[in-house]
């Protein structure tokens, strides 16, 4: 499971990563390649470097090395085919030469700039000196000492080079015989330049590595900054997990840049279900999608949207929304969730999830629909898994715990309530509820949307 | 040496051909001569594949481009490999074209190269840009075909326009044809206050009232014109601002308007505009007027008396009649 395998399934999660600021190719491939960590271990180690990464960004004596090390880290290619071209003898040319030349100068350059501020192990993670083998690859790429990441076939490689030049030069470059065995001596040249560059070929591709490791490492310590995200602490399965004032990145960003109200919420879960209910525009479905982007972004090595943060690790995220109708396979909306669900419990068997599951069997009728989440709740209870169920349905009749958010609360402000600020009336946040029942306030919601009079009274009847 | 010094006073040239083989190549060789014996420190760019061996539609042999110690250029991976002549490489673009990366390099010793550049007009002029930032005083963009979107005055300061035999044997309709691209870019610019307010503008039709203020008109595509009825597009006053391209259609459903006498068309600038001789002539004749944003500055005209076919006009009588009809100068492209 990669990152880039997630973006579909969890909305939200691809805002994230496309906020990530990464200065190069081989730092995006290396963002989408970035594999789910499941060990503590490697999230901790993860988690440390971040940490240092941010107080190397903090430090303002450092601006200067920082730049350096963005600027290296834009001029890069990923090179990642070329050496490996290198490695499989391949015979390279003089445009691949030149890459590799300019990589080798852009890694002890930012090896450098690190080093200024003694923070070199943010990029040299291994024990091999590489920033040497970068040096050493440069010098035979460099024969005259220019220092500069320019490259042609220099007539010092081979001293038959500069007379036929002179010659050709003559010429205009156009005796086509000369010409030919110019390029011949070219190809020697380049020959053995592949030959010295060979034993560095696995060096260099670890230094690429690293480079993009540090490109993806600084971008996530920037927006760890720009949003103020949270370390996760991490912890035991029966401990649960919970979040102290969590948020949605891409909501608040939204509501930020519109100069709206954003409400962050706290949280807890533990092993088994916990159901969510709440009247309508409440935020129940955004509580879900937050709280699987806070899991994701943990779990992928990144610090999370809140300002508290225990997490428990879990082996996937299974968010099953419900508006992923498929009429192109066939499949009716309800048709789709219920195989998404039925495939979701068949996991639980074996496997530690955080599952998310937005209103089950609201499309279908409520006699079986309740049914349904009354079954699909007792299976997930009895798992070692955290799930969180939101849903209109009452009286399940179910031991598990249940959290309602609080809602429309008319004395929140004292603006004229209209259907645009409705916003401003919700309080987002979540309490224990001990009754069986749902909060009834879709028609008051309704009303508030000014929605058809005629409608409302009539339904107002039917109750 | 003809019309060289005109172009040092601009920072970008693009050459364009009216036609196929009417000596583009051969007339950006001559300018980058005369630039390497005036010392001028040039980079030269290209859209598109050019400097082809063979001219592919006709399989002639086609001149190469030249280049001379000290001149960067940009080429892709392909060509770069097989260039003839002696250069060191300084840079290599990320941005893939069909022929791979594109490279920049720096002429050791002069000879020849064919140039291959980006597929966009916003990459090349990216590039200008960045060889103006880094100091260099003049870019020079090569086009393929024909090609007219570089000499867009948003992509290049000044123009050189290759015409010739290629164009039409006939002389008569070589100089119609000519003529009237010279007249699209030598159209009118509106006031420099409506240019301001109007390159905002990105895209549609608007109406401009009589304070200058543009009205979008709310029509998504100037094909949908003459189709709803009653949508009165002179609501805001009798000049149109046309911010994409302008066909033959718009011009003569406006030449078909009772009002046509008092209508004024603003385009971008004359590469927006992909229209035909008879339409053109039969809108200004009904008394519609068009104007654009931004004009080009042509710097010269040359002249390829030799057609792709083997057809070769007088050269002398050639250009004293094209020049003489554009009241301009007119090289032949072969003998300067």
């Amino acid at each position: 499971m990669t990152l880039k395998s997630k973006f579909k399934e969890a909305p939200g999660f691809q805002f994230v990563a496309d906020s990530l600021e990464l200065m190069s190719s081989a730092g995006k491939r290396r963002l989408l390649t970035q594999p789910w960590l499941n060990d503590a271990q490697a999230l901790n180690r993860e988690y440390d470097r971040i940490e240092e990464a941010i107080l190397f960004l903090n430090d303002a004596d450092a601006t200067a090395s920082i730049n350096g090390v963005r600027h290296q880290l834009m001029q890069m290619h990923d090179i990642a085919g070329t050496l490996q071209s290198l490695h499989s003898h391949i015979l390279l040319n003089e445009i691949e030469l030149f890459e590799i030349k300019l990589f080798a100068k852009l890694y002890a350059t930012a090896f450098r700039f690190l080093g200024e501020h003694n923070r070199q192990s943010l990029l040299a993670t291994s024990e091999a000196d590489l920033c040497a083998i970068a040096d050493q690859a440069f010098s035979i790429l460099d024969p005259d000492n220019t220092g500069m990441a320019h490259f042609y076939i220099y007539d010092s490689y081979d001293p038959r080079l500069a007379p036929l030049r002179k010659e050709l030069k003559a010429c205009n470059n156009e005796d086509a015989d000369l010409f030919s065995q110019q390029e011949a001596i070219e190809r020697e040249v380049i020959l053995r330049l592949s030959d010295r560059l060979l034993p560095l070929a696995l060096s260099l591709s670890e230094a690429l590595n690293q480079m993009a490791e540090l490109d993806l490492l600084l971008a996530k310590a920037t927006l760890a900054k720009q949003w103020n995200l949270c370390r996760p602490q991490l912890c035991e399965a029966r401990e649960g997990l919970s979040f102290l004032e969590l948020s949605n990145p891409r909501l608040r960003h939204h509501n930020e840049t519109l100069g709206l109200r954003y409400q962050p919420v706290d949280i807890d879960l533990h092993q088994g279900v916990c159901f969510i209910t709440g009247a309508n525009m409440a935020g129940k479905t955004v509580l879900l999608k937050t709280i699987g982007v806070a899991q994701l972004m943990a779990q992928f090595g990144m610090f999370v949207p809140a300002r508290k943060a225990r997490i428990n690790l879990v082996d996937d995220v299974v968010l099953c929304i419900g508006d992923e109708q498929n009429e192109m396979k066939g499949l009716s909306s309800f048709a789709s969730e219920i195989i998404k669900i039925s495939n979701t419990l068949q996991r639980a068997h074996n496997e530690h999830l955080l599952v998310l599951i937005d209103e089950p069997a609201r499309t279908t009728n409520p006699i079986e629909g309740k049914a349904i989440v009354q079954s699909l709740a007792t299976i997930l209870e009895s798992k070692s898994s955290f799930s969180l169920i939101t849903t209109h349905y009452s009286q399940l009749a179910l031991p598990c715990r249940r959290l309602r958010v609080k809602g429309f609360v008319e004395s929140m402000s004292s603006e004229p309530l209209t259907p645009q600020n409705i916003n401003l009336f919700m309080d987002y946040s979540l309490l224990p509820d001990t009754t069986d029942d749902v909060p009834q306030e879709a028609l008051r919601i309704a009303s508030i949307l000014d929605c058809d009079k005629e409608m409302l009274d009539t339904a107002r009847n039917f109750l | 040496m003809p019309f060289v010094n005109d172009i040092l006073r601009y920072r970008s040239l693009s050459i364009v051909g009216l036609e196929k083989n009417t000596g583009k190549t051969v007339c950006h060789n001559y300018v980058l001569r005369r630039l390497h014996e005036l010392k001028v420190p040039v980079a030269v760019t290209s859209i598109g594949i050019d400097g082809e061996q063979t001219d592919a539609v006709f399989a002639n042999a086609k001149p190469e481009i030249i280049l001379y110690e000290g001149m960067t250029f940009i080429t892709s991976e392909k060509h770069y490999l097989q260039r003839r002549l002696l250069s060191e490489l300084v840079e290599v673009d990320s941005y893939r074209t069909a022929l791979g990366q594109l490279v920049t390099a720096r002429v050791l010793s002069q000879g020849k190269v064919l140039l291959s550049g980006a597929a966009t007009t916003e990459k090349l002029r990216q590039q200008i840009e960045h060889f103006k930032a880094t100091g260099m005083p003049l870019t020079i963009v090569d086009g393929a075909l024909s090609r007219l979107s570089l000499a867009s005055p948003t992509v290049s300061d000044c123009m050189v326009l290759a015409t010739g035999a290629a164009v039409s044997p006939n002389i008569q309709q070589l100089i119609s044809r000519t003529r009237f691209v010279y007249r699209l870019i030598n159209l009118p610019e509106v006031s420099p206050a409506l240019q301001n307010t109007l390159s905002f503008i990105s895209n549609g039709l608007w109406g401009i009232d009589d304070d200058g203020q543009p009205h979008d008109l709310g029509i998504a595509s100037v094909f949908l014109l003459g189709r709803n009825q009653g949508e009165d597009i002179f609501r805001y006053g009798n000049t149109l601002f046309a911010s994409g391209a302008v066909s033959d259609r718009l011009l003569k459903y406006l030449a078909s308007q009772k009002n046509i006498k008092d209508i004024t068309l603003i385009v971008r600038d004359f590469t927006k505009l992909f229209i035909t001789l008879e339409v053109y002539a039969e809108f200004s004749k009904r008394g519609g007027e068009l104007l654009v944003l931004q004009r080009s500055r042509l710097i010269a005209i040359t002249l390829n008396p030799t057609s792709p076919t083997g057809y070769r006009l007088n050269s002398a009588e050639a250009c004293a009649q094209l020049s003489d009809a554009l009241q301009t100068p007119v090289y032949d492209v072969m003998s300067i």
